[in-house]
């Protein structure tokens, strides 16, 4: 949020619409936010990884780095380390670890782009028709 | 509506999920796409039509499931502040005064702001209904719950037709 008030001080304003925003989709308990700089993240580090994810794929993807096509298999293989790290921590087995927590994410965030990616083609594929 | 029950059903249950307390702390960005990916499912079981899911019809899910999501989410969460008095923009309160106050921002705009959350919390605290955040869940949860549940229907029909296309290679 920093960053984007030292653009314009008047986006202090949709802070708290932000904030609510990003509640909707991620449950942004204080201990499970990142810090940058002294401020803190608007989602939890799991979720924050799931959408760096997602940009760095976009980004690759836009500049045509990579085209791959992945088996249905390697999304759920990509899945597993996030299930099983929310499992294992929420039965207290170990404790909870952001960096963990972000690695996995971001490995479904990367690879999850590719589905949508693929999904978004063969709609405009169909449309065309 | 017949057409569209499945991304009704789980429309209600991921705006549930996302509003009611307790269950909101295991809140995620996966329980839109999942809900709609499910509707997705559902649907296929309830007309028997276990064929290739055609893009334009799972956009329509996930963005029906993303609507029915936002729908039932702003009148629970409406309905529960009106009653309670309370919500988590009273609860933040003092954390979002510590970020303004925090942020490099001249006094002038720091006041205005905490001004305006001030009268919101005020009218919350007072009536159990403000405008402003009337307005504010009804346009995120709207905006938000509708990209969400597209992406859940394209990911999902694009998992479940991949399915379908391995089962047909198997053979």
């Amino acid at each position: 949020m920093e960053w984007l008030t030292k653009i314009d001080e008047h986006f202090v304003f949709v802070l708290p619409f932000l904030q609510k925003t990003f509640s909707l989709v991620c449950h942004q308990e204080k201990n499970k936010l990142l810090f940058f700089d002294g401020a803190e993240t608007l989602a939890c580090a799991r979720c924050t990884g799931i959408y760096l994810g997602l940009l760095i794929s976009s980004v690759l993807v836009l500049f045509k780095l990579s085209k791959k096509k992945f088996h249905i298999n390697i999304l759920l293989i990509a899945s597993v380390p996030m299930i099983v790290d929310v499992l294992l921590t929420s039965l207290n087995i170990y404790t909870y670890s952001k960096l963990i927590a972000f690695s996995t994410g971001l490995l479904l965030g990367s690879i999850g782009f590719f589905y949508l990616y693929a999904g978004l083609n063969n709609l405009i594929l169909e449309l065309k028709r | 509506m017949k057409k569209y029950l499945a991304a009704l059903i789980c429309g209600f249950g991921a705006g549930v999920l996302q509003i009611v307390p307790l269950v909101k702390s295991f809140s995620c960005c996966m329980i839109l796409p999942l809900a709609a990916s499910i509707s997705l499912l559902l649907d296929q079981r309830a007309t028997r039509n276990f064929g290739k899911i055609p893009m334009k019809k799972a956009l329509l899910f996930g963005l029906f499931t993303g609507l029915f999501a936002a729908l039932f989410g702003s009148v629970f969460e409406l309905l529960i502040t009106f009653i309670t008095k309370n919500n988590d923009v009273i609860a933040s309160f003092t954390d979002l005064q510590r970020i303004v106050q925090n942020l490099p921002l001249s006094e002038e705009i720091k006041k205005e702001v905490l001004n305006i959350f001030q009268s919101v919390r005020e009218d919350i605290l007072k009536n159990g209904f403000s405008i402003l955040y009337t307005f504010s869940v009804i346009l995120n949860n709207f905006i938000v719950n509708s990209i969400f549940g597209s992406v859940g229907g394209l990911v999902g029909a694009q998992i479940i037709n991949s399915r379908l296309s391995n089962q047909s290679n198997g053979k």
